[in-house]
């Protein structure tokens, strides 16, 4: 009898064991193939540049050093200026490109969540035409209307077509939250005193703001890696991005590894920070949604 | 005097006609419900009293001012919402503090006035938590208090109680009430639950398909519904109505059943049933009104029951009067079986005909 209960027990446990340990398989491997390359990159950024080219190769360095980065930060090198500008290149086209798209898509996506006007729904979808097409199909396109607007070589020209390719899915998301913020919630606070702009900014604006700091980590992170249009429409040493700037550091300095790595890991910083500081946020908006009374 | 004038107040959405010239006076003080079933356009029309959505047409005075341009904020109204609507990313002080604070109200005045309303709802010790940390009757209080605050002219609230438990709505209903007798402020009130209008309202307002069917003292539209919509509506359970025919007999008017019965009417009944329209009348009968018999006797129709219901104080029985069913209610004591073969007898003096065509109750001439 006993015995008949366990085995039961045992056979009715074992396929969700089964399933639970081949999901925990998967994600370790998952963890492996994702995790390993960045251990690799940063191994090597702290390998001297002889130790980098040794096979086999170290695992372990045997003499780390962080020259590599006192390098990449240090200004009075050329090395080092050169790296600092396309890192001040690359952060001030991907935050304007984040404030700009911000500005546009929180106005945007409020009215296309409460305003019944002419022509909304097709406005709304043309909105999404866009993301349609692959990105590198307008990369001609682009870059023709960029000449003619006289605006290759600058970073003007990257930060509109970030934002052309960023707003669409900025503005989706978070007519999103408008939509699930009840209207109530807006009539209320003009009854109570407010104007409709005053009950947009004091009640509105705070509930969303998951939604809106999601939408500007993707505008950044979108902008901050981008690497094609960059490498278009930049040609000027001064005014390249990171992305392509470090990709002329790996042609300059041909087998300068370890520099290259150094220079890669920082580049990811930035993103990393800004996803620890507002993962709180980050995860709300794409789970929860929005308030639910 | 916080008087409230709608005149001809017109709302349409596109094609649709949400309230449809819709007339009526609230009086300074007094407490308004307004009825209707869903989607008759309750909810729209205090909307429009609020200035939350553009009228089509007609006009709205409050306090003798013409509303009609003026925003919400500067009608001196507040509003209880049907899902209470507080804000619930701040604290329940915040939330009470928020009317205040949009009107400039110095720091002092405004704790002094949040705390005197969270003492009189009872919510004090609520005071730091959010929305979402409270119950539904706790919510409910908060709304009001929100309401309460800056004691506006007048108060508009949309089934404020709508989602509470039977208990506690019974409970709220009084506390309203007493509030309106304390307060005296005019009170448009919308709800779906005709009890809680009777019960707590001066007057009453009945909706129906964005029109204004009937506005008068509850015991009034009570007893004298204008038409079959406002008879068919009001009271718990219904009016039965029954379609009939009127017939001639020498000097005598009796009204005849297609299937088969008929009664005599009485004299006055009989001049009301011949100013209709057409032959065609609607009897109406409360269930309070009707008295079965065991066997006939004159003036009885012939029924059969259907289904018995007893509710403890009352027992309703629902009767077919050939295809028709009325609904009598009867003694819980009285002895009575679905099926069995009973008699109805009408109280001439309380019965209601309706003209079979205009569906207009018909007063004698
Ligand atoms: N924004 C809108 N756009 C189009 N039609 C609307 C809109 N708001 C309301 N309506 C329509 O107007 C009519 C009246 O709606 P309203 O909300 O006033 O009903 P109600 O009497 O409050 O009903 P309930 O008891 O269900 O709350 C309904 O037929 C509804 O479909
Ligand atoms: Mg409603």
């Amino acid at each position: 009898m006993t015995d008949a209960t366990f085995s039961s027990r045992a056979i009715t446990k074992r396929p969700i064991d089964w399933w639970r340990w081949s999901g925990r398989v998967f994600l370790v491997f998952l963890l492996l193939f994702t995790v390993l390359p960045m251990v690799w990159m940063v191994l090597t950024s702290i390998k001297t540049q002889f130790a980098a080219m040794q096979y086999p190769p170290q695992w372990w360095p045997a003499e780390p050093t962080l020259q590599n980065y006192a390098r990449l930060l240090d200004p009075s090198n050329s090395v080092g200026q050169e790296f600092l500008r396309y890192f001040w290149n690359s952060f001030y086209v991907a935050l304007t490109t984040t404030v700009i798209g911000v500005v546009v898509a929180v106005p945007a996506a409020y009215a296309f969540s409460r305003f019944r006007f002419p022509g909304r729904t097709f406005l709304f979808f043309s909105v999404l035409l866009r993301n349609m097409f692959p990105a590198v199909v307008f990369l001609m396109p682009l870059f023709l209307l960029m000449r003619w607007l006289g605006l290759v070589n600058t970073h003007g020209s990257l930060i509109l077509t970030y934002l052309t390719f960023g707003l669409p899915l900025s503005i989706w998301l978070l007519k999103g939250f408008y939509d699930n913020i009840p209207i109530q919630l807006e009539q209320a606070a003009r009854i109570d005193g407010a104007t409709r702009f005053q009950a947009f900014i004091l009640i509105v604006m705070p509930l969303s703001s998951p939604g809106i700091i999601a939408t500007s980590i993707f505008s950044f992170i979108g902008a901050w890696n981008e690497y094609v249009y960059a490498y278009t429409f930049l040609s000027k040493q001064e005014s390249m991005t990171l992305p392509v700037g470090i990709q002329r550091f790996f042609t300059e300095f041909a087998t300068d590894w370890p520099g290259l790595m150094a220079a890669t890991f920082l580049m990811s910083v930035p993103v990393v920070v800004l996803f620890l500081v507002l993962q709180k946020y980050f995860v709300r908006a794409l789970t929860e949604g929005a308030v639910k009374n | 005097m916080a008087e409230v004038v709608l005149k001809e107040v017109v709302k349409h959405y596109g094609a649709h006609i949400a309230v449809n010239h819709v007339s009526l006076t609230v009086g300074d003080g007094e407490f308004v419900a307004l009825v209707g079933p869903s989607g008759c356009g309750k909810t729209t029309t205090l909307n429009l009293v609020a200035g939350l959505i553009p009228m089509s047409g007609g006009e709205i005075h409050i306090a003798d001012r013409l509303v009609n341009d003026l925003d919400p904020k500067d009608r001196d109204i507040a509003m209880v919402f049907q899902n209470y609507a507080l804000y619930p990313n701040k604290s329940v002080y915040k939330n009470l503090a928020f009317p205040l604070q949009m009107r400039k109200l110095a720091k002092p005045d405004i704790d002094a006035k949040v705390k005197e309303a969270a003492r009189v709802l009872d919510i004090t010790h609520l005071l730091e938590r959010r929305p979402r940390e409270l119950s539904g009757g706790q919510q409910q209080r908060v709304a009001l208090g929100r309401a309460l605050v800056r004691d506006p002219a007048v108060f508009l609230m949309d089934e404020p109680l709508s989602n509470l438990d039977a208990k506690l709505r019974v409970q709220m209903r009084s506390e309203l009430k007493r509030f309106h007798q304390d307060l005296h402020t005019t009170v448009i009130y919308v709800t779906h639950d005709q009890l809680e209008a009777v019960t707590m309202a001066d007057k009453m307002a009945v909706m129906s398909g964005g029109f204004l069917q009937q506005y008068d003292a509850p015991d009034m539209v009570f007893a004298k519904p204008v038409n079959t919509f406002v008879a068919g509506f009001i009271g718990s359970p219904a009016m039965s109505l029954v379609p009939v025919q009127v017939v001639r007999k020498g000097d005598a008017v009796w009204l005849r059943s297609v299937d088969g019965w008929e009664f005599e009417l009485s004299a006055e009944n009989g001049h009301k049933a011949l100013s209709a329209t057409s032959d065609k009348v609607v009897l109406g009968a409360r269930h309070s009104t009707l008295r079965i018999h065991k066997s006939a006797e004159p003036g009885t129709v012939p029924g059969r029951v259907y289904i018995v219901e007893p509710t403890g104080d009352v027992t309703f029985a629902q009767v077919k009067l050939g295809a028709s069913i009325i609904i009598v209610s009867l003694d819980p004591h009285f002895p009575i079986a679905p099926d069995e073969p009973v008699f109805v007898e009408f109280n001439q003096n309380k019965l209601h005909l309706f003209d079979g065509e205009t569906q207009m109750a018909l007063a004698a001439a």
